[in-house]
């Protein structure tokens, strides 16, 4: 028996102890997912990244990202990110919250169902999503016709569901269900012992709040919101069934240059701009990526 | 009453908020889907419409089939990475953990279009790429479950007396491992074969058809048909995955807490 051999099962790890064993496990258990996320998503990946710095030629030119910074593809990016910053504040406010009401009053029965109802929530949107909110809150809806009826008209009040503001409203229905579920284990990490240790102390519930409380939470809430953010920017499918290309949004965007007859150029275009989506994703990725796991230290 | 106490109050009314919110759009569609403006009634027209549109099952299948290889391909590729890491591959974890959650990061309008020119021949004529695509989407969210459900039983114990008592890797993962976390990897399998059921974005943009786009395409002729639809799917949705989370959960639960 080699000298590895015998330090790896005396810590009771059998068949990858030999060495053979070791690079056995490697090639059946990690390559194929390695190979799998080359070929599927590394590839594709990798392709859009070069071909955006590419003109029909093949040869390098920035010209696509000069475009970038062009009408109008400038409106629609001021466009998205306004729309994925309304709609992560407007869902994460209410949804914080909920999650705050349910982990502090509510029973442990109460709240595992919230989190089946959430969790099924949170998945909902596209199309079905779509076309439920066209026929609830649309112009002829019903929900509409009902509100009408008790004298709320909201068309005459200048809503619309196929705006900004009508997509910030149907985003809401996948999105506050997305922040009680990534929300809820900070409030549930926030140790009833630290509250009556500060009550002890003589501090008193504004205190508590006001110096342990949101300071431990704030970091959980800004990385839900940074979560709701990048959901919402790199939202496609419900936007696309419900505006029909009335807003212009860079997801809506690519897939016109990709989808419609255009001329060929327009493709690596459509990268650039995919490579814009992509680093605005990570730049609200990365920190909620980071805060998570930081969180997840003091939240056992 | 308890929960109209000063103390209650607040979440009985936040729920109550919240509920309307959940059930005024969907019951508001459930209404609109019935609707039958020529004959001036409510039925169920709008339904027997599109369960005998003669493409309704033809993509419906697709989607299915699509959905349950999506949910195949991730279960074989990834159940002996995660096993793997809760055994004698632990320096890998932080590394599979960053891949495996990328999928999450990207959006799929970006990989999209990547996929459209980069995959392999074979990939561009056959739609069963699709499903491939599906399962890179769901991989964050199957690997977490997974990761979690195999974390919580005494992994190394069960794949040593398994391995002990002569049963192959393939018998001892297939036989044992799996049939322990049985409830965890139904509920990966379940959560890729919903996202795959709604599936829009990738199987748009590479011009394939499934259930869903085949619905977008049916709204330009009829409306109604196309919500009713809608409100079909998603309540079949809604029941499936409750079902699935109200009856599978507190079994995982009663196993990490006997076992542990």
């Amino acid at each position: 028996m080699t000298q590895t051999e015998a330090r790896l099962n005396r810590k009771g790890v059998p068949a990858w102890g030999t060495l053979t064993g070791r690079w056995a496990a490697i090639a059946v258990a990690l390559l194929p997912l390695l190979v799998f996320m080359c070929v599927f998503f590394f590839a594709p990946l990798l392709d859009v990244f070069v071909s955006s710095f590419q003109d029909n030629n093949g040869a390098f030119s920035l010209l696509n990202y000069a475009d970038v910074f062009k009408e109008p593809i400038l409106t629609a990016m001021r466009t998205s990110l306004g729309l994925a910053f309304c709609s992560a504040l407007v869902s994460a406010v209410p949804g914080a919250i909920l999650a705050f009401l349910i982990e502090s009053r509510g029973s442990e029965r109460l709240r595992q169902i919230i989190a089946s109802i959430s969790g099924v929530l949170a998945n909902t949107g596209g199309v079905p999503l779509a076309f439920m909110f066209v026929a609830a809150l649309g112009l002829e809806g019903s929900a509409t016709g009902f509100l009408k009826l008790i004298g709320i008209d909201i068309y005459g009040a200048g809503f619309s569901l196929y705006t900004f503001w009508g997509l910030v409203v149907v985003y809401a229905y996948f999105q506050i269900p997305l922040m009680v579920i990534v929300f809820s284990p900070a409030i549930h990490g926030l140790r009833r012992e630290w509250n009556e240790a500060a009550k002890t102390l003589g501090a008193n519930g504004a205190q508590f709040w006001r110096y342990i409380g949101v300071p431990l939470l704030f970091p959980s809430f800004l990385s839900a919101f940074l979560l709701l953010f990048a959901s919402a920017f790199s939202a496609y499918a419900t936007a696309r069934a419900m505006t029909n290309g009335t807003i212009a949004l860079v997801p809506l965007m690519i897939g016109n240059l990709l989808d419609g007859n255009v001329i060929f150029d327009e493709v690596n275009l459509a990268k650039a701009l995919a490579v814009a989506m992509v680093v605005v994703t990570l730049v609200a990725m990365i920190p909620y990526l980071i805060i998570q796991r930081r969180a997840e230290r003091w939240q056992r | 009453m308890k929960f109209l106490s000063p103390r209650q109050l607040p979440l009985t009314i936040g729920l109550l908020v919240a509920a309307i919110f959940v059930f005024f759009p969907l019951i508001s569609a459930g209404e609109f889907s019935l609707r039958e403006p020529l004959k001036q009634t409510h039925g169920f027209d709008n339904y027997v419409w599109f369960f005998t549109a003669p493409d309704f099952g033809k993509y419906l299948g697709i989607s299915f089939g699509l959905a349950v290889l999506s949910a195949l391909i991730l279960l074989v590729i990834l159940v002996p990475t995660v096993i793997w890491l809760n055994l004698g591959g632990a320096r890998f974890r932080g590394f599979v953990e960053f891949i495996s959650l990328l999928p999450l990061v990207i959006p799929v309008v970006a990989l999209a279009i990547g996929a459209q020119t980069a995959l392999p021949d074979f990939a561009q004529t056959n739609e069963v790429i699709l499903a491939f695509m599906f399962a890179v989407l769901a991989m964050p969210y199957a690997y977490r479950t997974l990761d979690t459900g195999l974390r919580s039983i005494p992994l190394k114990t069960i794949v040593e007396a398994a391995r002990g008592l002569g049963a192959s890797w393939f018998h001892t993962i297939v036989r044992v491992v799996i049939p322990v976390v049985r409830s965890t990897v139904t509920s990966a399998l379940f959560m890729t074969l919903a996202l795959s059921l709604g599936e829009f974005t990738l199987t748009s943009l590479l011009h394939w058809d499934t259930f869903t786009t085949w619905v977008t395409t049916m709204s330009q002729s009829n409306i109604l048909g196309a919500i009713s639809l809608s409100v079909f799917s998603l309540v079949a949705v809604f029941v499936l995955l409750l079902a699935i989370s109200i009856f599978i959960r507190p079994t995982s639960n009663t196993v990490a807490q006997e076992e542990n």
